[in-house]
């Protein structure tokens, strides 16, 4: 098998996945001890924290919104977190985009109308990054927001898959993207099973957009399931300690 | 008993260096522990697996990642042998809700520095060995450290991480072909760093003037000004002594943090050593 085929002739992939399978997702709510809301979630070799805070009182007055709360998201990307060290300007676009990408995603989630002139503010940190980043960053601010208890409504869950020939392919990593493969990335509200997000930044046939899209919502359909499990579960938890009776 | 609780909360923010005050007149501290008891601290090593040697440190809920990559690159003209070890905190808005986005902040600065100077006045690392070929490649290892969450004494955290870390850090055998002015490089990571000391810190703060608080909170921190760091060798002999803030302390409250700063080298040389023992067996 070729170090460049992205998938091998038994029909599996270079990491050793079948070609709907997603990477082994590992998540755990409430890691930090500072931040109003913290998750740390890993997703195959891709690591990311998540701290929430807020609602609190905006820090630039200009930008208090009077009937709504304002949201920001940063991702800060460790200089060791890739293969090659590179020093990203704090402010390098390519992230400032994703932010904003994330930003736009939870705003007409989150209840902003119950918190005017206040401000929420999301942090995302990537300690190891293999691929992935939209779909981490909102898992894992998703399930933050959770865990500082700020009012959604409903969970957004988000997933990438790609196009190997006529294969679709979920759950991109980061040798998988850097061959260039199509990928779209989805949020999805599972509940509703509407689509708050859909990314895709490389050529795609417009036949093969159909095939991908769905094999995208199945996968955030799968972290859905996950990630529902882990907050039902540390609730449970929390549930049983406060009241051991 | 509700409203209890909620009259101690309240106390706590509008009083803070009485409310602080009330528990150490018992011997005691806010968290439940003694005056000179440290947080439970835990390393993990080879947490991040695209660098070159990495490690997680916890002091109680202070956390901070250390992570080292090498690069080949020039050396300088005037040491044609030396490579180059950069450290760099970094404390983002994450850790706390005291930092702003923004470029890096003095905190992180002064940290940044005080880590450089430790590295270099106690020379834990010989730069000539990071030497690939005199005068045209040399290593350079950046060393990053992200602190996640700041709960206090995180400059003892850094300095743990950044500690460990070097001693998990694996290169490869690289070679310098002269005829290309290539270096080429192994893939397998072998040869671990040869490090000369390995120094631990120790950090204290005194409050009025007579408590001596061992590894202070942020909460802590906040209302004792007064910190003194001082970091030691496995020989017992000591690297840094640095202290700011206040007045109040005494030859002898030195004394006594050195002791004690001896005694938590042995403490931190046992956690590491007991995380060495299980990463090898993996």
């Amino acid at each position: 098998m070729s170090r460049h085929e992205p998938i091998g002739p038994q029909g599996l992939r270079q990491d050793g996945r079948r070609a709907d399978q997603l990477r082994n997702i590992n998540c755990k709510p409430s890691v930090l001890s500072q931040s109003d809301g913290s998750s740390y979630i890993e997703q195959g070799y891709t690591k990311c924290l998540a701290a929430v805070y807020g609602p609190r009182e905006t820090r630039q007055k200009a930008q208090i919104l009077h009937n709504k709360a304002l949201i920001t998201v940063e991702i800060s990307l460790a200089p060791f977190s890739m293969s090659e060290r590179k020093k990203r300007k704090k402010f390098d676009k390519r992230l400032l985009e994703i932010a904003s990408a994330v930003k736009q995603t939870f705003e007409p989630i989150i209840m902003t109308n119950l918190f005017p002139r206040s401000q929420i503010d999301i942090f995302l940190q990537i300690l190891q990054y293999d691929g992935g980043m939209t779909q981490i960053c909102i898992n894992a601010a998703t399930l933050a927001l959770i865990d500082a208890g700020i009012p959604m409504l409903e969970y957004v869950c988000a997933c990438s898959a790609g196009i190997v020939e006529d294969t679709t392919i979920l759950d991109l990593n980061n040798s998988e993207e850097s061959l260039g493969i199509p990928e779209l990335t989805v949020a999805l509200l599972p509940q509703s099973q509407k689509v708050t997000l859909l990314q895709l930044e490389t050529r795609l046939h417009v036949d093969k957009l159909e095939s991908v899209t769905a094999m995208a919502i199945k996968g955030a359909k799968e972290v859905y399931k996950k990630l529902d499990k882990t907050s039902r579960d540390y609730i449970g938890d929390l549930l049983q300690k406060s009241n051991p009776t | 008993m509700s409203t209890q609780t909620y009259e101690a909360e309240t106390f706590r923010k509008l009083q803070p260096q009485e409310y602080l005050r009330k528990f150490l007149l018992k011997e005691v501290r806010p968290d439940g522990r003694e005056l000179k008891q440290f947080r439970q601290t835990t390393v993990n090593l080879g947490c991040i697996s695209t660098t070159n040697g990495s490690s997680l440190v916890r002091i109680g809920n202070t956390t901070v990642v250390c992570g080292i990559k090498a690069e080949v690159s020039v050396p300088k003209q005037t040491s044609t042998k030396e490579g180059y070890l950069v450290p760099n905190v970094e404390l983002s808005p994450m850790c706390s809700p005291k930092f702003k986005p923004g470029p890096p902040s003095e905190h992180a600065q002064v940290l940044s520095e005080n880590i450089n100077r430790l590295l270099k006045s106690a020379s834990i690392l010989d730069l000539n060995t990071l030497c690939i070929h005199e005068g045209s490649a040399v290593w350079v290892l950046y060393a990053d450290i992200v602190c996640v969450n700041y709960d206090g004494n995180v400059f003892d955290a850094c300095v743990i991480g950044l500690i460990t870390a070097l001693s998990n850090v694996k290169l490869p055998k690289a070679t310098f072909a002269e005829e290309e002015g290539l270096v080429k490089a192994t893939e397998e990571l072998l040869i671990p760093l040869n490090l000369s000391r390995l120094p631990y810190p120790a950090t204290f703060s005194i409050f009025d003037g007579q408590y001596l608080l061992v590894d202070p909170t942020e909460v802590e921190e906040s209302v004792a000004h007064e910190v003194i760091t001082i970091i030691c060798d496995e020989a017992g002999q000591i690297c840094t002594v640095w202290k700011v803030g206040g007045i109040s302390c005494t030859p002898k409250h030195l004394e006594k943090c050195i002791s004690i700063a001896r005694e938590r080298y042995i403490e931190i040389a046992a956690i590491v050593e007991n995380e060495e023992k299980s990463n090898n067996l993996i």
